[in-house]
């Protein structure tokens, strides 16, 4: 089997980015030029469910969703590690049990601190 | 044996005493240097005249360098040693009367310096050396900038960087010779002061060397133009602590030269020789005439200490056997001499207050003895017949003429001005009217005449039968006469 | 290799055992900890293994490294005195940050692979961010913080970028692949080895904050809490030198040529920057930061010289460096203690400046002398540590002929003697208003011990000798 790749093999993937990339900016262009525009106040305002605007858009945000969203994208990752373990189980046995034993148990105590530390209260 | 217990005995004791504060601290100190002049005298008196090094002590350091803990005591260090061991208890002694805060620290950094100072003149390591060659400068500078003068802070800081940083190109040419050994299996290279001398280094490798030391123990002397921290730390350093200074640390330069840079430098000696003489002799002529000028009694012998270092450097770079036969007789003459002035200098300060001639006058008439031992120690530094400045200086002299007849000529001026100077400030001292303050002057109190004695003994003594010293020295400096000679001719 | 493991599992510990009601048990436990680790390290004395497929060594040296940097950390935590008079703290958190920056540490004194060092540096690296701005309220820790975050992240980019182009360039990422590439310097090498070298380069000495990559150390050693600072100042410090001589060392001797003037040239910048700029600072924690860019300079002669001597010469002055930084530390922090309770006043900074220390000694000996021991010491005066280890540093450039350097580096070292006395200068000679400091057990034992160790490595040198 060939193994050595020269930048011409990945011209079809180029290709077909082009092609995705293509296809949307005609899309959102040609709908722009042909549709029709009629414009007036209310039409130009943001739309907000019929109720006047009101204050700004950027209001501060309690710093528990992030820290929630971060947490989550933190044990999310750790637990992608299970697929390549699950995939080759056989083949690790008993000491790659072991080790992924050891794994989840600093996983879950990193997960019982959390919680501990209150973190996850929300009031 | 005899070398570790002399370096040794003061740095423990000195110990012992930062834990005492009481009023008998200065007895214990007192104590403990007598045992240490005891040793030396011992070390004297068992001395056997030849060019060995004797009593020594020699253990692995930092093996892996071959640097060694090697001292021991010859013919050149044996008179330094002695008058570190004489004058230590005379300087302790002579602060009998005078009450200095937290005495315990104040005499436990005065052993560490005679350690230090002991261990200087006996190293036979080039970095143990260098290593007590700065030790000795950190219980100085805390005498001087603790229990020092008004201006004492600005004044010891300059002195204390001055001195490090000349003693930091003495380490570079250190390192640099030490790398110049040949290296022996075991260790890597050797760092004792005797493989230095077997070195052949090309011409203008010891044209760097000898500069680098030479800059190192020109501050330490001080020789013009590094001579301007020395005036100002004289007088603004507590008065012990100048005795220290004046009396046997400058000899470490001097001792440094002997020791280093005629040995090892021959040729750079014979670029850079003339150099360094014409500078001795610059700081002889200038010295003397700055010290003509001066109304403070200590600032004149200051001046007039820097002088006479001036002569006993030319006379080591004079490379004659009498030069350095002098140059090492001085050392001892001037360290008894100038220790006796500034004690002087002391006693007249501590009873009126004050250091200026001008306020002076008078003195002799309530106090004869005094006058007597003034006149004396101050016949000494003029180097009258008879006493021991006499011997040195003679010998000294008669190096540099032989060396060349005009720097000999320049060089004894500084007989016929310290004659003037000295003069003076006795005449000015001690004769004329009384002023008010020396109305009523009280005569030496049994301790302050403990210290004259033996300095008067020592100034009589080396200056009618100065056998007795350089007898001593003779085999130690006739050897080191061979070996400037020697290689001097075999790089020809 | 045991005390990596160790650590981790004991900074998991450390953080339950911040749940206790009780904040006393977090110091003896920490303390304890790192006993336990240095003892583990000892195991593998006088044996080289490999582990992790080859991916981390122990070798005398390694151990040696990790042990002067868990000796550092003992004597730094044992001064924290468990944050008692902080309520806001959160103790269990530092120490366990502590341990887990450790970790890093070790990876980076004794890493086989690129990879194994660029994840040293990164544990390393964040958990002192994190330390930096722990102090949450003060604005100026927070400044440190994000300042030292970004410029350590950009250095790491760059160190990065450099790791892949030696990969592109040498085809491994193990440092002995790289080590056989540079071996064939003489057919030419390619040019991107040597950018990479570069800037693999750059981001180390970032870390040690070598000028002219300095810039970042004074305002982050200065807004830092001071017991962090002292920890920054000398773990980071001898695990990145570490790194330095081991890269070096293993892979780049063969191209010795191209960087050995480069590093000549970075010493002497530090050199000059560090010590020039430590003359005008008014503040002692900045003047300490400068001082610390000046013993990066001193640390990167051995790197410049890379002799037979370089090896001891920067264990020793590591060592050395590290025992008298951390008492100096010590001291400032019960100085500014006690000044912050006496005066109250509005500016925190007044507290930190060399006026601060007027008088200290009279009432305070012990103090006075610990001090004055660190200060003589990190001015390479005889009679302490620091004099041998600048000595060793100053043979290693003998030998390698680096005159002109040597030169600079003697020059540096008398600029140094002037700021570091002006501290001895204030303890002693001034006057100034002091009553008795109270000096806790554990703080008195701490200075105590880096007294004796200072002046017995002054006086006996050779004690060392085993160790490398």
């Amino acid at each position: 089997m060939n193994t050595t790749y020269v930048p011409a093999d990945y011209l079809p993937i180029l290709i077909q980015m082009g092609l995705a990339l293509g296809f949307i900016v005609t899309t959102m262009l040609v709908t722009h030029a042909i549709g029709p525009k009629r414009h007036s106040v209310k039409k130009d305002d943001p739309f907000e469910c019929g109720i006047p605007v009101q204050g700004d858009a950027r209001t501060p945000i309690s710093i528990k969703y992030f820290l929630i969203a971060i947490l989550f994208v933190l044990f999310d990752v750790e637990v992608i590690f299970l697929y390549p373990w699950a995939v080759n189980f056989k083949g690790l046995g008993m000491t790659g049990f072991i080790e992924m034993v050891l794994f989840m148990g600093l996983l879950l105590a990193g997960f019982f601190y959390i919680i501990r530390k209150g973190v996850l209260k929300w009031e | 044996m005899l070398t570790l217990a002399l370096i040794l005995f003061p740095a423990l004791t000195a110990c012992l005493l930062l834990l005492t504060n009481s009023g008998t601290t200065r007895q214990l100190a007192f104590g403990a240097a007598l045992i240490e002049t005891a040793l030396a005298i011992y070390a004297f008196s068992t001395f056997t005249p030849n060019a060995t090094s004797q009593f020594g002590f020699d253990y692995p350091w930092i093996p892996s360098l071959g640097i060694r803990l090697s001292a021991g005591i010859d013919g050149i260090s044996l008179l330094l040693t002695l008058l570190t061991g004489i004058l230590v208890p005379l300087i302790v002694l002579s602060t009998f009367n005078r009450a200095y805060e937290r005495p315990g620290t104040f005499y436990a950094l005065m052993l560490f310096m005679q350690s230090a100072l002991m261990g200087v003149f006996t190293a036979r390591d080039g970095f143990l050396f260098y290593f007590f060659f700065e030790a000795a400068l950190i219980p100085i500078y805390f005498l001087a900038a603790m229990w020092g003068g008004a201006n004492r802070i600005p004044v010891t800081f300059k002195f204390f960087i001055y001195t490090i940083f000349g003693s930091l190109f003495m380490l570079l040419a250190l390192v640099y010779l030490y790398y110049q050994t040949p290296a022996t299996t075991g260790s890597a290279h050797s760092s004792a002061i005797v493989d230095f001398y077997k070195l052949k280094l090309s011409a203008s490798a010891q044209g760097w060397v000898f500069w680098a030391f030479f800059i190192a123990f020109a501050i330490k002397m001080p020789v013009f133009p590094f001579h301007t921290w020395q005036p100002d730390t004289y007088v603004e350093s507590p008065t012990p602590a100048t005795m220290l200074l004046a009396g046997i640390m400058l000899k470490m330069g001097i001792y440094g030269l002997i020791r280093f840079i005629l040995p090892v430098t021959p040729i750079g000696i014979e670029t850079w020789g003339q150099t360094a003489i014409i500078l001795s002799v610059i700081g002889i002529v200038y010295g003397s005439i700055i010290a003509i000028r001066q109304r403070d009694m200590k600032r004149l012998i200051a001046y007039s200490s820097f002088s006479h270092v001036g002569l006993m450097a030319a006379g080591v770079f004079s490379q004659t056997e009498t030069g350095l036969q002098g140059a090492l007789i001085q050392m001892l003459a001037h360290g008894v001499n100038v220790v006796g002035l500034f004690f002087v200098a002391d006693v007249i300060y501590s009873r009126t207050d004050t250091r200026q001639l001008d306020q002076l006058g008078g003195i002799t008439r309530t106090t004869p003895k005094l006058t007597v031992y003034f006149m004396i120690i101050m016949l000494g530094s003029v180097a009258l017949p008879l006493t021991n400045g006499f011997i040195g200086e003679f010998l000294l002299l008669h190096g540099v003429y032989s060396y060349n007849h005009y720097l000999g000529l320049a060089a004894g001026f500084t007989i016929i001005f310290g004659a003037v100077y000295l003069l003076r400030m006795f005449q000015k001292a001690m004769f004329g009217p009384t002023t008010a303050r020396t109305e009523s002057f009280a005569d030496l109190t049994l301790s302050e005449s403990w210290v004259f004695v033996p300095l008067v003994v020592l100034v009589f003594w080396m200056g009618v039968y100065p056998q007795t010293f350089m007898k001593m020295t003779e085999p130690a400096v006739a050897n080191l006469m061979k070996y400037i000679g020697t290689t001097a001719i075999s790089m020809k | 290799m045991f005390p990596i493991v160790l650590l981790s599992v004991f900074a998991v510990v450390l953080l339950f055992l911040g749940f206790l009601k009780s904040r006393s048990v977090l110091l003896p436990a920490t303390l304890l900890f790192l006993v336990a680790a240095l003892v583990a390290n000892f195991l593998d004395w006088n044996k080289t293994y490999l582990y992790f497929n080859s991916m981390l060594r122990t070798d005398n040296l390694s151990m040696v490294f990790t042990a002067i940097v868990l000796l550092s950390s003992f004597l730094v935590v044992a001064l924290s005195g468990s944050f008692e008079d902080d309520e806001a703290a959160q103790p269990a958190e530092y120490y366990a940050i502590i341990l887990f920056s450790l970790v890093g540490a070790i990876m980076m004194i004794g890493y086989e692979n690129l990879v194994m060092l660029f994840v040293g540096v990164e544990i390393l690296s964040v958990a002192m961010y994190i330390l930096t701005g722990s102090d949450k309220r003060n604005l100026r820790s927070n400044e440190a913080a994000l300042k030292y975050f970004l410029m350590g992240a950009f250095a790491t980019g760059i160190m990065l970028f450099g790791m892949a182009l030696l990969y592109g360039a040498s085809g491994s990422f193990t440092l002995a692949g790289i080590a056989s590439y540079a071996s064939h310097a003489q057919q030419g090498l390619s040019l991107i080895f040597y950018v990479g070298l570069l800037m693999l380069l750059v981001g180390l000495l970032f870390k040690v904050s070598a000028a002219p990559f300095h810039f970042w150390t004074p305002d982050v050693y200065d807004g830092a809490p001071t017991i962090f600072t002292a920890y920054m100042s000398t773990v980071v410090k001898t695990a990145g030198f570490a790194a330095l001589l081991h890269l070096l060392a293993a892979s780049f001797t063969y191209v010795y040529s191209f960087w050995g003037i480069i590093l000549a040239v970075v010493t002497a910048i530090t050199l000059i920057a560090g010590n020039v700029t430590a003359v005008y600072q008014n503040s002692f924690k900045r003047m300490m930061a400068y001082s610390s860019i000046s013993h990066a300079g001193y640390l990167l002669i051995g790197l410049a010289a890379l002799s037979a001597q370089s090896r001891q010469a920067i264990v020793f002055y590591s060592l050395a460096y590290s025992i008298a930084t951390i008492s100096a530390f010590g001291v400032l922090m019960l100085v500014t203690r006690q000044r912050g309770m006496q005066t109250l006043s509005s500016n925190p900074l007044s507290n930190e400046s060399f006026d601060a220390f007027n008088g200290l000694a009279k009432q305070n000996p012990l103090l006075g002398l610990a001090m004055a021991t660190s200060m003589l010491s990190l001015a390479g005066i005889p009679l302490t540590a620091g004099f041998w280890g600048k000595f060793y540093m100053f043979s290693t450039a003998v030998e390698r002929g680096q005159i002109w350097l040597l030169v600079v580096a003697v020059l540096m070292s008398a600029v140094g003697i002037y700021y570091y006395f002006r501290v001895i200068i204030a303890m002693y000679f001034r006057d100034g208003a002091t009553e008795p400091i109270r000096i806790s057990p554990v703080f008195r034992y701490v200075l105590v011990a880096a007294i004796i160790l200072t002046i017995g490595l002054g006086v006996a040198p050779g004690l060392l000798q085993g160790l490398f």
